[in-house]
Parts: structure tokens; C-alpha cells; sequence
């Protein structure tokens, strides 16, 4: 996938920017850009393909092949061992340090298998005079692209022993990707911190500078940060009991029994951290957006910006047409969510403890539609903060932006999310077993399709399948609001489907 | 007229992709009534129970509770019942008395004087997060969760499953407790002294059939049992008298399986000159293993054992 997509932008980048004038008005508009730098990475030599291909994958395959190599640690090491399997698997003949250390040379070898696959399609791809990438360059691009899931692999083995459960493992190894990015963004926002850039896993690998100024000097760290994190996980797993964590948990509390009156309370208790955690990180990203979008509207007057802008919904000019942009993000945080939500409905099922409700006189479809009400509440409250967070963000940058246009761009998140979350149910409610995997490929599918579509151009039926095409670019447009209402009243039905069908089928026990 | 039935199941039968889990069953439990559901694993014990549960839904036939259906009427059967299944899952993040507040919530029937009762009594911290709890402590919570409302009927999936003796005990005695104050108990065990102190009746399940339904008498009665003579002079011929099944003689001993009535037997042994005369029921154990194992006797290696990729058979 990352290799595909690689080679895609760099084909793309041949296609969209014919001619030399339009590249170089690319790289004046980018390439010194404050704020794309700040969330991108910096973006030398745009005039070629290579700068282009860089920008547009670089930082962005970067991190999410940080969350993939994070959340493949916290699941094979903490989620084996939430599911007892780990404490199987070491009444055999091994010991706690060494079952994790062979777990986690298992990781590394993944990550190695993704190197070599992402390597052999840029390099056979590279071969193509469009896309120009040569064989070495090209291994080491792919390094690079795979640095960060390296490293994250670690830190999630080192996370898998310092949290109690894998969503607590997964929390500190986010917040660890999280700091990382925002350390790296100080590094480049270009206020002499630059040095910065050396205190953080992303800054390392942004340092290395594939294609446009290849240097292998940061891979020391690089290398040096997995050895000894992945240590100093091996170390802690042999000197801790199975099931236990380093830092220590509160076992006892008070009880607290205000929610705790119905399985409506019990809902909006368990979904509220999920949704805390990603509320935060939609607000985070809001306020980043808004913030740079007074810098970032600056550059959107050179016209070949302009046109991959009104590609993605938003054309025209100034802050607007930025956030426009940046709130396709947004959407995709927030479908993300929605999905998390319908994954945590089927887990719940999955690990049996809907047994003890549905025994109780709950009617099963009154529970499964008070788990989506509250979602689709909790995905409201997201949009409206994800609304404000730009806003705040855009005053305190000193963009001139519409306040209501601005909160209203937010709401505008909010069908598409209830659409995904509509039709996860329905899957839930029906083919329970496929309820994640159709989800998850849903989202996926609307990102892809929808950054192909702002690359290059696509036939309007398919285009029209993914759900953030059919949302306007808030507030670069105004609302599209047949496609708004069209995209709530999908979720709405599915979502009443979704609790008829779960009245008639098998509940799994555990 | 009689009350109608807790529990009755007409031609109740589940079918999975590939085997038949329930085939066919017929099954009563009246008001008032403890009844042991035993089986070999796989036996289709847990399915009987979601499918009076109506978690799941059956292939054909159908359930009834206090007379309505376990389908169409869930929410009004599950007002009467208490359920506790054999491996309790419960949010991890919840303190013992946060989750039994809440099932209590859910549940509609509260009383906080006796619940509080039932944690002194089963030694339970419900301060504890559930997410520290052994599998006992947790098998406890949902033990007190399904007792404290007092349902009319309790069904119970092996509900003992990781309770130390002293716990156990204490079940014992909250079931004796709930018979006396005329709840219906629904016993699923593997536990067989548990199910002979409990139970007024006991059904037996094999591959997804029920075999056996009656008292512990009468099963022990139309079971065999053994008797051991020894003569005074030479051991008459005793393979031919009516009810006896097998005979082995051992010097002037001899040892039998009988089935039915004695008296042909005793006529035998009085007109020869019996010095000494012993009789043994067989144990539950051995009851048990037979009808497990087929009616062949106890088996090491019965096929009853593990699951089963086609259900006929
Ligand atoms: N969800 C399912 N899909 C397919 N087959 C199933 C499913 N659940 C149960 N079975 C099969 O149905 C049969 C009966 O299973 P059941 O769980 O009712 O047995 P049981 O009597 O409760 O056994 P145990 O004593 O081990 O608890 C088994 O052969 C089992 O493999
Ligand atoms: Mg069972």
C-alpha cells in the first residue's frame, strides 16, 4: 500500500504539473510555506518529482506507519496477554523476557517484509520515466517510509508493559506519536528551535531526507532508539508478573454510581473514553489547522495550488478555501471514531459481556439503539468541538474567518460520521463477525478514494462512494445540504435496520 | 387443573452450520422445582439454556417461560429470571459494587438489605476493581447479581465453576433457601454431588438428545444394581434367574448384576443355603457414567466426550 501510493503521487505529480512555470509556482507556494512545513515536513525542490512525492507521502506514510507499527506492538504483546493467550504461550518452555523478545523480533521481521514490498514496488515503479525514482534512492526511501513503524513497534512493546490493558498500553504510545509529532512541528515552525528536530522519532526520520537529500546519518538513532527501547521491554516483561503492569494501577476506588442507574448510563460510561480520547485528538488537530491557516491562505493565490484545492471541493482563495481543505482531515478523525464506536459494540459481544443485560428485561434493540444514540451524540459533541477548536485556533492565528461558517464547518463533519456509523451497525446487527472489517474498509475506502480523487480525476460513480466526497468543503462552500440530509437519513435507516435485524439473530456468548 | 410449567420446551431443536447442537427437545419444570440438566461437554447443555434465555433462536420447536414464549415475550421472561452462565465476563473497569448496582438497576428488582447479605455471605470485596478479580471472585458477583433479586426462576450454567469448597457450600445453601421460598432452578453442572443434593429431578443430555428424565430413585431403580452372596456349599446355577444380568462366582462368592425385582433371586438363594448376602446401589458416579456413556457401562474413551462434527449418529 505505501509503495502504491508512493509511485501513485509520483505519477500523479507529472500529470497535474505539466509545465515548469506551474512547478515552480508549486514551490514558491509550498515549499517555503510556514505552515504546510509545519504539518508536512519541510518541502525542498518541488520543482521535481521527487520534492512533490516527499510532501505529499513523506510525513503522512510516516505516521501512519507509526500507528500501525504501534498498534501491532500493544496488540501482540498486551492484547495476547489481556486474552490470557500470552500465559499459555509461557507455561511452555520459555521465560517472560524471551517469549517478548521473540515477539518482537516477529514485529520487526513485519516491518522488514513491509520494507522489502514497499522497496520492490517504488524501485520496479521507479523504473517508469514518469515516475523516475532510481533503485537506490528508492531503497532508501523506502527505509525511511518504514522508520517510523520501526520505532513505534518498540515503543508499543515498551507501552505494552508499562499499561495495565491494551487500550491503556495504546494510550501511551499514542500520546508518546502525538508529542513526537508536536515537537517536530515547534522544530519547523521556523522560530530557531530547529535543533528540536533531534529530540523527537519523526524529526529523525524527517532528517533523513529521502530523494531530495539523502542522508543516512540519522539512522543511528533511529536504529539505536528501537535497540533500546525494545531492551528495555524485554527487561521489563522478565521482571514483572504476567497480567500485571509497571505502573502500578488504583485497584480500589469508591464507587461511583451516578451513570450506573441503566444500560444507557453503563453506555455513556464505557463510550466515554474512547470518545474523550479521540474528542482531544480532533480538538488538537482543529486547533493546529485553524492556527496556520492565516499563513497557509497567504499561499494559496499561485494557481496550480488552487487547482488541486478546487480538485478537493474548495476553491477560491484565503483561510476558507484552507480550512476547507484541512477539514477533510477532520471528517476522517471523526469517521475513524465513529467506527472505533462500532467496534467497541462488537467487542462487547465478542468478550461476552452482553449476557448479563440482555438476560436483564432490556429489549435488545432498545440497547443496541441506545449505544448508537449515544454515539451519534458523542460524534455531534466531536463536530461541534472540532468547530470550535478551528475557530480558536484560526482568532488565535490571526485569520479573519466567519465565527458561525467556521463552527458550522465542524457540524458539517458530523453526517458522514453518522453515515459510517449507521452502516457499521447495520453490519454489526447483521454479520456481526464481518461488522469491523466492513467498517474499517468503508473509512479506508472513502480516504483513498477521495485523495485519489483530489490527485487526479475519477469516474463520479465512484467517486460518489466515498462518504467525505459527498460532504462540501465547509467553509470554503456552503453545506451541500441534500447530501448532508441524504448521508444522516442513510444512517438513521441503517441504524433502525440495524436494530431490527439484531432482534433476530444469535447472540454470541463467550 | 395443574400450575402451569416454569419451564416447557416442545420439539426444541438447534441446528449450527454443520451439527446439531439440540434435537428435539421436550422438557417440563413446574413451579417450585429444582431441576439438574447433566451431560457429557458438548452435550448441548449451554445451547438449552440460550435458547431459554432467547439469546438464541431455535432451528425449530419452540420455549416457553411462565408460559410465554421466549421469543416474542423476552423482555417479560427475563423480569422473572436470573441467569449465571459458566464463564462470567464483566467490565474490567467497574468495582464489584458498581457492577452489582448496576445489574440490580437493569434487573428493575432491588433489595439492597439482602444483596449486601449475599456479599458478607460469599466474602466478596466489592470495593475491588473487576478487572483484579480471580475467576471465582468474578463467578461471585454474578452469583449475588442472579440471587439478590430473588427471581422466580433461576437458570444456572455451571454456575460453580472456580468457587472454592467453603463458597460452594454457601451456593448450596442460597439454592436450598430459594427452593424453600419456591423459586424453579434450572441447574446446569458437571459437578454430580452438587446436582444430588440439589436436585428433586434430573434430566440427561447426550449428543444434544435428552436420555434420561426422572428422580434419582427412579433412576437408581430401573439402573442395575449389585449383589454378593456366599453359599454354604457349591454356588447353584443363578445366570438363568429371572432379572439377573451377569453372574461371576469366585470360590463359594458370586457377585450380580440385577435388574427389576429380587424376589426370583431371593427364592434361589433361599433354597440354597445363603451364609451371606450384601446389596449396593450403584453409586450417582456410576449411574452417571452409564447413561453418559451410552447404557454400556462406564467408558474410558466414550465418544459422549468433546465435540462432534455431524449430530446424528
Ligand atoms: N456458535 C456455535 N457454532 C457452532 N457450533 C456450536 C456453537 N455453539 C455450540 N456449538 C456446538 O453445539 C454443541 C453443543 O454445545 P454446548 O455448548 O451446548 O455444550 P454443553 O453441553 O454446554 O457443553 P459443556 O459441558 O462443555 O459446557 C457442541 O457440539 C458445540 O460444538
Ligand atoms: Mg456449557
Amino acid at each position: 500500500m505505501f509503495g502504491a501510493f508512493v509511485v501513485a503521487t509520483a505519477w500523479s505529480y507529472s500529470s497535474i504539473y505539466k509545465t515548469r512555470a506551474q512547478r515552480d509556482a508549486l514551490a514558491t507556494a509550498f515549499g517555503s510555506n510556514r505552515a504546510i512545513i509545519a504539518l508536512f515536513g519541510p518541502a525542498p525542490m518541488l520543482q521535481t518529482s521527487a520534492g512533490f512525492t516527499v510532501l505529499k507521502t513523506f510525513l503522512t506514510l510516516s505516521i501512519l506507519g507509526a500507528v500501525w507499527g504501534l498498534l501491532s506492538g500493544t496488540r501482540s504483546l498486551r492484547g495476547e496477554e489481556d486474552a490470557g493467550r500470552w500465559e499459555l504461550l509461557l507455561t511452555g518452555a520459555t521465560t517472560r523476557g524471551r517469549a517478548t523478545a521473540q515477539a518482537l523480533c516477529g514485529l520487526v521481521a513485519g516491518v522488514v517484509v513491509l520494507w522489502v514490498i514497499t522497496a520492490a514496488i517504488i524501485v520496479v515503479a521507479g523504473r517508469s520515466s514518469r515516475v523516475a525514482i532510481q533503485p537506490g534512492a528508492g531503497l532508501f526511501f523506502a527505509a525511511a517510509l518504514v522508520s517510523g513503524a520501526l520505532m513505534f513497534t518498540a515503543i508499543g512493546a515498551l507501552c505494552s508493559q508499562l499499561g495495565a490493558t491494551r487500550r491503556q498500553a495504546t494510550g501511551y504510545a499514542g500520546a508518546i506519536l502525538g508529542a513526537s509529532y508536536a515537537l517536530r512541528m515547534v522544530a519547523d515552525s521556523g522560530t530557531g528551535l530547529h535543533g528540536l528536530i533531534w529530540l523527537t522519532p519523526l524529526g529523525w526520520v524527517e532528517s533523513l531526507e529521502p530523494l531530495t537529500s539523502p542522508r543516512p546519518l540519522p539512522l543511528i538513532p533511529i536504529v539505536a532508539c528501537t535497540v533500546v527501547v525494545g531492551l528495555v521491554a524485554v527487561r521489563l516483561a522478565a521482571g514483572r508478573d504476567v497480567g500485571a503492569s509497571t505502573i502500578p494501577e488504583r485497584i480500589r476506588t469508591r464507587p461511583r454510581l451516578r451513570l450506573l442507574s441503566g444500560h444507557i448510563g453503563l453506555t455513556v460510561r464505557l463510550t466515554r473514553p474512547t470518545v474523550v480520547a479521540w474528542g482531544a485528538a480532533i480538538a488538537l488537530t482543529g486547533l493546529l489547522f485553524g492556527f496556520v491557516a492565516h499563513a497557509a491562505a497567504a499561499s494559496i493565490s499561485g494557481s496550480s495550488v488552487r487547482t488541486v484545492f478546487t480538485r478537493l471541493g474548495a476553491p477560491g482563495a484565503g483561510a476558507d478555501a484552507y480550512l476547507g481543505v484541512t477539514n477533510l482531515f477532520l471528517a476522517i478523525l471523526l469517521c475513524c471514531t465513529a467506527a472505533g464506536l462500532v467496534a467497541a459494540v462488537r467487542a462487547e459481544e465478542l468478550e461476552g459481556r452482553l449476557d448479563p443485560i440482555l438476560t436483564a428485561p432490556v429489549a435488545r434493540h432498545r440497547w443496541l439503539g441506545a449505544r448508537i444514540v449515544v454515539a451519534a451524540a458523542a460524534l455531534s459533541v466531536c463536530g461541534i468541538v472540532a468547530g470550535l477548536a478551528t475557530l480558536l485556533g484560526a482568532v488565535l492565528g490571526g485569520a479573519h474567518v466567519d465565527g458561525a461558517a467556521v463552527v458550522g464547518a465542524g457540524l458539517n463533519l458530523v453526517p458522514p460520521a453518522v453515515c459510517i456509523l449507521g452502516i457499521g451497525a447495520l453490519a454489526y446487527g447483521m454479520v456481526p463477525r464481518m461488522a469491523g472489517r466492513i467498517v474499517w474498509g468503508l473509512v479506508g475506502w472513502s480516504v483513498l478514494i477521495d485523495l485519489i480523487g483530489g490527485i487526479g480525476s475519477l469516474d463520479h460513480w465512484v467517486a460518489d462512494t466515498s462518504v467525505f466526497h459527498q460532504m462540501a468543503a465547509v467553509p470554503a462552500v456552503p453545506p451541500n445540504w441534500p447530501s448532508l440530509v441524504a448521508l444522516g437519513l442513510i444512517g438513521i435507516t441503517a441504524s433502525i435496520a440495524a436494530c431490527v435485524a439484531f432482534d433476530h439473530r444469535d447472540v454470541q456468548g463467550s | 387443573m395443574t400450575a402451569t410449567p416454569v419451564v416447557r420446551t416442545r420439539g426444541l431443536a438447534k441446528r449450527y452450520r454443520d451439527a446439531d447442537a439440540l434435537i428435539d427437545l421436550d422438557i417440563e419444570v413446574s413451579p417450585g422445582e429444582v431441576l439438574g440438566y447433566l451431560g457429557p461437554n458438548g452435550a448441548g447443555k449451554t445451547t438449552t439454556i440460550r435458547l431459554l434465555l432467547g439469546l438464541i433462536r431455535p432451528t425449530s420447536g419452540s420455549a416457553e417461560l411462565f408460559g410465554l414464549d421466549c421469543q416474542r415475550d423476552i423482555v417479560a421472561v427475563h423480569r422473572r429470571l436470573g441467569y449465571v452462565g459458566g464463564e462470567t465476563s464483566l467490565w474490567p473497569g467497574l468495582t464489584g459494587a458498581e457492577t452489582l448496582h448496576l445489574l440490580g438497576q437493569v434487573q428493575g428488582r432491588v433489595d439492597d438489605a439482602y444483596r449486601d447479605e449475599l456479599v458478607e455471605r460469599f466474602d466478596l470485596d466489592p470495593s475491588r476493581k473487576v478487572r483484579t478479580y480471580s475467576k471465582g471472585n468474578r463467578q461471585k458477583v454474578a452469583l449475588i447479581a442472579a440471587l439478590m433479586g430473588r427471581p422466580d426462576l433461576l437458570i444456572l450454567d455451571e454456575p460453580t465453576s472456580g468457587l472454592d469448597p467453603l463458597k460452594e457450600y454457601e451456593f448450596r445453601r442460597c439454592v436450598t433457601e430459594a427452593r424453600e421460598r419456591g423459586q424453579t432452578v434450572f441447574l446446569s453442572s458437571h459437578i454430580l454431588s452438587e446436582v444430588e443434593a440439589l436436585c428433586d429431578r434430573v434430566a440427561i443430555l447426550r449428543d444434544g438428545r435428552l436420555v434420561e428424565v426422572g428422580t434419582l430413585a427412579d433412576m437408581r431403580h430401573l439402573s442395575s444394581f449389585t449383589v454378593e452372596a456366599t453359599f454354604d456349599g457349591t454356588v447353584p446355577d443363578l445366570a438363568g434367574v429371572d432379572g439377573v444380568l451377569s453372574v461371576s462366582t469366585h470360590g463359594r462368592q458370586a457377585t450380580m448384576q440385577l435388574r427389576g425385582s429380587v424376589e426370583p433371586l431371593l427364592q434361589v438363594l433361599a433354597a440354597s443355603g445363603v451364609s451371606e448376602l450384601r446389596s449396593r446401589e450403584p453409586s450417582l458416579e456410576e449411574l452417571f457414567l452409564t447413561l453418559y456413556g451410552g447404557g454400556g457401562g462406564p467408558r474410558g474413551s466414550g465418544d459422549g466426550d468433546g465435540d462432534r462434527a455431524t449430530g446424528d449418529d
